[in-house]
């Protein structure tokens, strides 16, 4: 509770000084200012940003969120056979047959061989050659936790479990308890601000909408559309700049009541970012790297890589991208939709990764994936419930690849790890996935505990995926 | 649109300046003016009653204001539950006799009720509701079955006004939401498959359409454990138990259980696929076994609605839609208590709900209670049916062919990303909103990129659409403006003018400033000119955009 009373009385004091918000925003602010609001501490803060490099650092994180929870045992599947056995005894008719799984072989064995869904070869490839990194079982979790401490509640599982939204916003925030509307790339991007000090732009851009993995204290996420920001029509000739400025006033003029300076707030960001980024996005050369057509991810992925392509001109050192692709809530029809479904983010990633490699960046961006819950193992007939734990991939050149991270559940039905209907028990948290993401980042181990409040109850801070 | 001209009795209540355009404003559906019989509960003042018609309708018009000021509240809910229900549905078929139909016949349906239809407080009632019993042909399985979406939507209507248990169970048999949450042809459990009852539909219709995650007080407000932690209304065997129930039902006249080809009647019972083992359902209530998929289903969903959270949590859902996003806990726990008991001994009276949220207290007096907070932002769509009514406008090529709204606005009837719809209702945005721990919905979908469509959306809807504008694009209607054009002269007439229409009077002393300087500096010559203007800054501006 003190925790929250002390966010509660930072926000009041940030909503009576809009001012200052609007100078923090733009870095103006000293780092003290910051901390004092925010409860970022300022050593913490200063050794994040005096962690980085000179001119020419940059780094980018991507997520790709797989809205509606992936069923992600039938992306990465044993395929020896006794372990096989295992998996085709608990899915039976969701189970994806062995011989048309794609072999991939670990650089650390945990005794079992691993095979990839048949409709990811591109994902196949990345991890053989060591740019694709699986990391098992991973889910929200409050403290490491036994089905028996599960089952009997002595250890306290997150709230509102095998909930769309509310695990997504457990995923975002990484404090599956806490009341606020902020995630951890938010509290990254507030810590590292002062990387990105040049420009107006916000560290943190969504090409999927609004989410509350980006938003920070201070840290408003831009929206960018992936055909590239909207310009404002209608204002050309003596007529149209007499309307501009009317439009202008009506945007600038003080409001009393919140939501029109909210509004006001949005459309002025937009004029502004769009200012800043459009001719820049239109004047830089166009990639070369196909995407695939007629996908959404890719469009967005496309889009990233545009603006990772525009880094020096726009002055960020800094970049958190915010994707998704969604259909994965497949409780019907789960052996037709799944299919496509991998394949469009294998295919997807793979551009990405292209790329990457095009903009020479491969090894300064690094791509995670991040989902609702897995699924059930059991079959409600023709696809799988809510679940929990699940498989995720981390991407690029500064990704230790081809291994196995985290430990891959017993599929066993009522088995050690599955806590009824084929819910497997997470044993990697959400707070180690992204800890390790964030350190690669650049946040300082004494900051740790600032962006990720819970990761000291867990075993690894650092799960190693990261070079 | 008739050309009965008005007589200028009757008149008297319309604010000064005004006269002149109800002289010469066209008169709309409804009689006319000189037969309307004053009632005993006319709303206080042309304020009140331009912004009550702007939460119960897709807009006012000057006819509106001026007919619900002389007959009064009731008489008014009175009229508007009389006339008949416009539908969708039969339109799609009569059309799919002679010509191929997709969701964009449906979405031009959709805008000739909104926009032209009588029956205004049902279908502004029955957008809201499609907003809380989400169903959406973004999903594959409905997007090629316009006419199923088309019925759907249509029972929304039909049951806007009815009761909310009769209304759960006609949602809960339709097709629509059968496909959409995979109720249809949900089956018993197969132990030896390791197959179980599929558990979407049992745990959406209670996360999203009834009860809730959390335990409410009759006010909505979270009840609180010893720790101070919400409790939560069930938990994951209750929805295994629910999920249990809710098996055993398939098309229409399916002949086999795998029966393909949809239709849009209710699902029908199929006994051997119906699970009969006892069912654990809410705050430890058993289901005995043995029961008929249609006895367990009544008996479920009589359990979900007499659950004490459902008032309130449809309540709170009404109230967001139709009039402010953060109201008060003792608006809430009025509206709730309506719907406990509509003053009849019954519960679940959505048109006593309905009353309920638009005549509270809190909906007169907010805006000058909390200044500030009071209101919600409108929905992009809602503030283009506003401009549209407004100015009675009339369809580019005589239908309204504007299929896809979600391209500029983020949204469009029954096409939401997720069952999660559009928006949620606690979403917190970025800013000045969530610093003040204010939710604002609405927010969700104004993206940087979003808000810039729209804003361009609001540029062709008026420069470009226009009565009598050379080749105006398809997706456009056209706005009539010759009345507002008469006042083009006087600046400060026009924006008074436009002030109640578009915006219940509330505009401030500055905005007026603006509007009325770029109206004065636009060529006096050209009255038309003027008058777009006026809308396209009142249209895209912060003020205009709250509804409040």
């Amino acid at each position: 509770m003190s925790s929250r009373s002390k966010f509660r009385s930072a926000r009041a004091q940030a909503s009576r000084s809009c001012s200052r918000r609007e100078l923090l925003r733009r870095g103006v602010c000293g780092a003290a200012g910051l901390a004092g609001l925010h409860m970022l501490s300022n050593l913490g803060l200063i050794s994040s940003a005096a962690a980085q490099g000179g001119p020419g650092d940059y780094k980018a994180l991507v997520c790709v969120f797989l809205f509606g929870g992936n069923d992600s045992y039938n992306l990465l599947v044993p395929r020896d056979g006794a372990h096989y056995a295992i998996y085709q005894a608990t899915r039976q008719g969701l189970a994806i047959p062995q011989a048309t799984l794609l072999p991939i072989t670990a650089l650390t064995s945990d005794g079992s061989l691993y095979g990839l869904h048949p409709s990811c070869p591109e994902l196949r490839t990345l991890f053989q050659s060591g740019r694709l990194a699986l990391v098992a079982n991973v889910g929200s979790l409050l403290a490491p936790m036994t089905k028996a401490q599960y089952q009997n509640g002595t250890v306290q599982s997150p709230p509102q479990l095998f909930s769309h939204n509310d695990q997504q916003f457990q995923w975002m925030t990484s404090i599956p308890d806490t009341i606020e509307g902020y995630g951890w790339a938010g509290r990254v991007a507030e810590l590292l601000r002062s990387l990105n000090s040049a420009t107006p732009l916000s560290m943190n851009i969504t090409l999927s909408g609004a989410n509350t993995w980006q938003v920070g204290p201070t840290v408003i996420p831009y929206n960018l559309d992936t055909g590239g920001p909207s310009s404002l029509d209608g204002f050309n000739g003596t007529q149209g700049q007499r309307r501009l400025q009317a439009f202008q006033a009506l945007l600038d003029k003080p409001n009393t009541h919140l939501f029109e300076t909210a509004y006001a707030d949005v459309q002025k960001r937009a004029i502004e970012i769009d200012a800043l980024i459009s001719s820049t996005l239109s004047n830089s050369p166009p990639l070369a790297t196909q995407f695939p057509s007629g996908s959404y991810l890719s469009s967005q992925l496309r889009m990233v890589a545009r603006m990772i392509s525009i880094r020096q001109a726009l002055g960020v050192r800094r970049q958190i991208f915010f994707c998704s692709t969604g259909g994965f809530d497949t409780h019907d029809n789960q052996l037709t939709d799944q299919p496509g479904l991998l394949a469009n983010l294998s295919t997807s990633l793979n551009a990405f990764q292209l790329a990457m490699v095009e903009l020479g960046t491969m090894a300064d961006v690094t791509t995670l994936t991040a989902s609702d819950f897995g699924r059930t193992l059991s079959s409600n007939g023709h696809g799988t419930d809510h679940g929990w734990g699940g498989v995720h991939l981390v991407m690029g050149d500064s990704v230790r690849g081809q291994d196995i991270y985290g430990t891959y559940p017993d599929l066993t039905l009522d088995g050690p790890d599955d806590v009824g209907s084929g819910r497997i028990l997470p044993t990697t948290s959400v707070d180690e996935y992204s800890a390790t993401l964030a350190k690669w980042f650049g946040v300082a181990a004494t900051d740790m505990d600032t962006v990720f409040p819970h990761l000291s109850r867990f075993a690894n801070p650092d799960l190693g995926f990261m070079l | 649109m008739c050309h009965e001209r008005s007589s200028a009795t009757g008149w008297g209540r319309c604010v000064a300046g005004t006269l002149l355009v109800f002289a010469a404003q066209a008169c709309s559906g409804g009689g006319g003016s000189s037969g309307l019989v004053p009632g005993p509960d006319p709303p206080a003042n042309d304020v009140q009653t331009a912004r009550f018609l702007t939460r119960a309708t897709f807009g006012p018009s000057t006819e509106e204001i001026h007919r619900l000021s002389v007959i009064g509240y009731a008489a008014w809910f009175d009229e508007q539950v009389r006339y008949p229900v416009s539908l969708e549905r039969p339109t799609l078929e009569s059309m799919a006799a002679h010509q191929d139909i997709s969701q964009d016949q449906r979405l031009e349906q959709w805008w000739k009720n909104a926009i032209r239809k009588p029956d205004q407080l049902r279908q502004r009632m029955a957008f809201a509701l499609s907003e809380l019993f989400v169903v959406s042909d973004v999903a594959g399985v409905l997007q090629n079955d316009p006419i199923g979406v088309a019925e759907y939507y249509d029972i929304l209507a039909r049951g806007a006004f009815g009761s909310y248990r009769t209304l759960l169970e006609d949602v809960t048999k339709s097709p629509a939401m059968g496909k959409y949450l995979s109720l249809l042809k949900n089956q018993k459990a197969d132990p030896a498959h390791n197959i179980r009852p599929d558990e979407n539909y049992a745990r959406e219709v209670m996360q999203l359409f009834s009860v809730g995650l959390k335990k409410l007080n009759p006010d909505g407000t979270d009840v609180l454990d010893t720790n101070g932690l919400p409790i939560p209304t069930y938990d994951q065997p209750v929805v295994e138990g629910f999920a249990a129930t809710f098996t055993g039902w398939n098309y229409a006249g399916a002949t086999s259980w795998d029966w393909p080809q949809p239709n849009y009647l209710p699902m029908e019972p199929w006994e051997q696929y119906h699970e009969t083992a006892q069912k654990l359902l809410l705050d430890g209530t058993v289901l005995p076994g043995g029961g008929t998929a249609q006895q367990d289903l009544t008996a479920a969903l009589d359990l979900i609605f007499n659950h004490p959270n459902v008032g309130p949590f449809v309540a709170r859902a009404l109230i967001q839609r139709l009039v402010t996003s953060n109201p008060t806990p003792a608006y809430v726990g009025r509206v709730a208590a309506v719907f406990a008991n509509d003053g009849m001994g019954v519960r679940g009276n959505l048109l006593a709900v309905l009353k309920a949220v638009l005549l509270d207290t809190e909906a007169v007096n907010g805006p000058v209670d909390h200044p500030q907070t009071f209101g919600k932002l409108r929905e992009p769509l809602l503030r283009l049916t506003a401009l549209w009514r407004a100015f009675h406008a009339v369809p580019s090529g005589g239908r309204f062919r504007y299929h896809n709204p979600e391209l500029h606005f983020g949204e469009a009837p029954l096409r939401a990303p997720s069952v999660f719809n559009f928006f949620a209702p606690d979403y917190l945005p970025p800013g000045p909103l969530l610093d003040a721990g204010l939710v604002a919905p609405e927010f969700q979908i104004t993206t940087e990129t979003r808000i810039t469509s729209t804003t361009n959306r609001f540029y062709e809807c008026t420069f470009e659409g226009w009565y009598g504008y050379p080749n105006p694009k398809s997706d456009t209607a056209l706005v009539m403006i010759n009345p507002e054009m008469a006042l083009a002269d006087d600046p400060p007439a026009l924006v008074e003018h436009l002030n109640l229409l578009l915006m219940s009077g509330q505009m401030s002393p500055e905005m007026k400033t603006i509007v009325e300087s770029m109206v004065t500096d636009t060529d006096a010559n050209d009255p038309r000119q003027r008058v777009l203007e006026a809308l396209y800054l009142i249209a895209t501006s912060p003020e205009f955009a709250v509804q409040k």
